[in-house]
């Protein structure tokens, strides 16, 4: 299969610090991806304000986790860590019980309540954020 | 002299120190408030931390946050009257302040890093393990209620002999396996104890500034 698409994929826009995580996203747009993928829409940067501007984020997989068929994202500002959890988990089908942890440079766990827009200011290069994501049994 | 740790080195009391020093270098260059312990009739020792927690959801640890606020959480409306940073330890309106103190220990058992943590009120009260359960933050909460026997318990402190609650170290070597091994290809400056710190602490209420990411990552 190809490499993920050029243009990003965006997340759902809710608000999704707590509650159950994004929904899937509305199946409007056109999609060259299978049905399990979120719709691709087109570019990657809204022209809107500052603050509902997205970012692009990569997403790698560490050890053994399963590797997302979209990598790359673009996703809001302030779209927090538990969040993005949220979503991945939901898109790699995990159950509420097993635990995921997102990795800015490799190796360090922001707090669930950070936004993705500061990390992108802080780790972001050549336009992006790179994220690893690695599925783990922390507890017990 | 650079200090790299094999895939497969046996992480040793040494080691664990190692990681230690250099993470308190740079908890001393941002001001975040740890410090390295010994116990007075061993080579035994350990990182420790203190820091006061409202219960609206804000973190506070320090007065002299400003230089990193972006990276602790914003504070939140609850707290009325406009604060100077030297009274951000102070809560006339606030509803609730709970004194968390941090203590990273290494165990000979498991052979890992575990962290131990007792909290009270501001009163002296100390909270109960009920209290430390309900107060794990929602992303961990289904999964450390599944078996919060054999997650968070109570525990004498191996060095100090008082009661703590801990964070069982069972799982530890697992979940650090794939970071440490991804991650020493490529970041020649890891630190075990900085990673380890970042994914279990926040469950407690513990949450590390961002810099700790850079720091442990920049070629020096």
């Amino acid at each position: 299969m190809a490499e993920e698409p050029e243009s990003a994929l965006q997340l759902p826009p809710s608000t999704a610090a707590e509650g159950d995580g994004p929904t899937e996203v509305s199946p409007e747009t056109a999609t060259p991806e299978p049905p399990s993928s979120a719709s691709v829409s087109p570019g990657t940067e809204e022209p809107a304000g500052d603050t509902k501007k997205k970012i692009d984020i990569l997403l790698k997989a560490v050890g053994d986790t399963p590797i997302m068929k979209t990598k790359k994202w673009a996703v809001e500002r302030t779209r927090t860590i538990q969040g993005l959890i949220d979503f991945i988990k939901k898109f790699l089908k995990l159950v509420a019980s097993e635990q995921l942890f997102i990795y800015v440079n490799q190796s360090f766990a922001p707090s669930p309540d950070q936004e993705v827009g500061t990390l992108y200011e802080c780790f972001g290069s050549d336009g992006k954020l790179v994220l690893h994501y690695c599925k783990s049994q922390a507890w017990g | 002299m650079s200090f790299s740790m094999e895939e497969d080195e046996f992480f040793g009391e040494k080691v664990f120190q190692h990681y230690c020093a250099e993470f308190i270098k740079h908890s001393q260059q941002i001001g975040d408030g740890w410090e390295w312990r010994t116990s007075k009739d061993c080579s035994d020792g350990y990182m420790c931390k203190t820091h006061f927690q409202i219960k609206s959801g804000t973190l506070v640890s320090h007065p002299e946050t400003s230089a990193h606020a972006q990276t602790c959480l914003p504070m939140e409306e609850a707290l009325e009257s406009p604060l100077d940073d030297s009274e951000v330890t102070e809560t006339d309106t606030a509803t609730e302040v709970i004194k968390y103190e941090y203590h990273v220990v290494y165990s000979c058992s498991y052979q890992v890093p575990v962290l131990y943590f007792r909290a009270s009120f501001l009163d002296g009260k100390p909270l109960a393990l009920k209290d430390i359960w309900e107060r794990v933050h929602e992303c961990y909460k289904t999964r450390l209620l599944q078996g919060p026997w054999d997650t968070i318990t109570q525990q004498e402190h191996p060095i100090l002999g008082q009661p703590f609650f801990v964070l069982h170290p069972c799982k530890t070597s697992e979940f650090m396996t794939p970071v440490f091994k991804s991650s020493q290809k490529t970041n020649r400056n890891f630190n075990y104890i900085t990673s380890w710190l970042s994914i279990v602490g926040p469950a407690v209420g513990l949450n590390l500034p961002l810099s700790y990411a850079r720091a442990a990552s920049w070629d020096e």
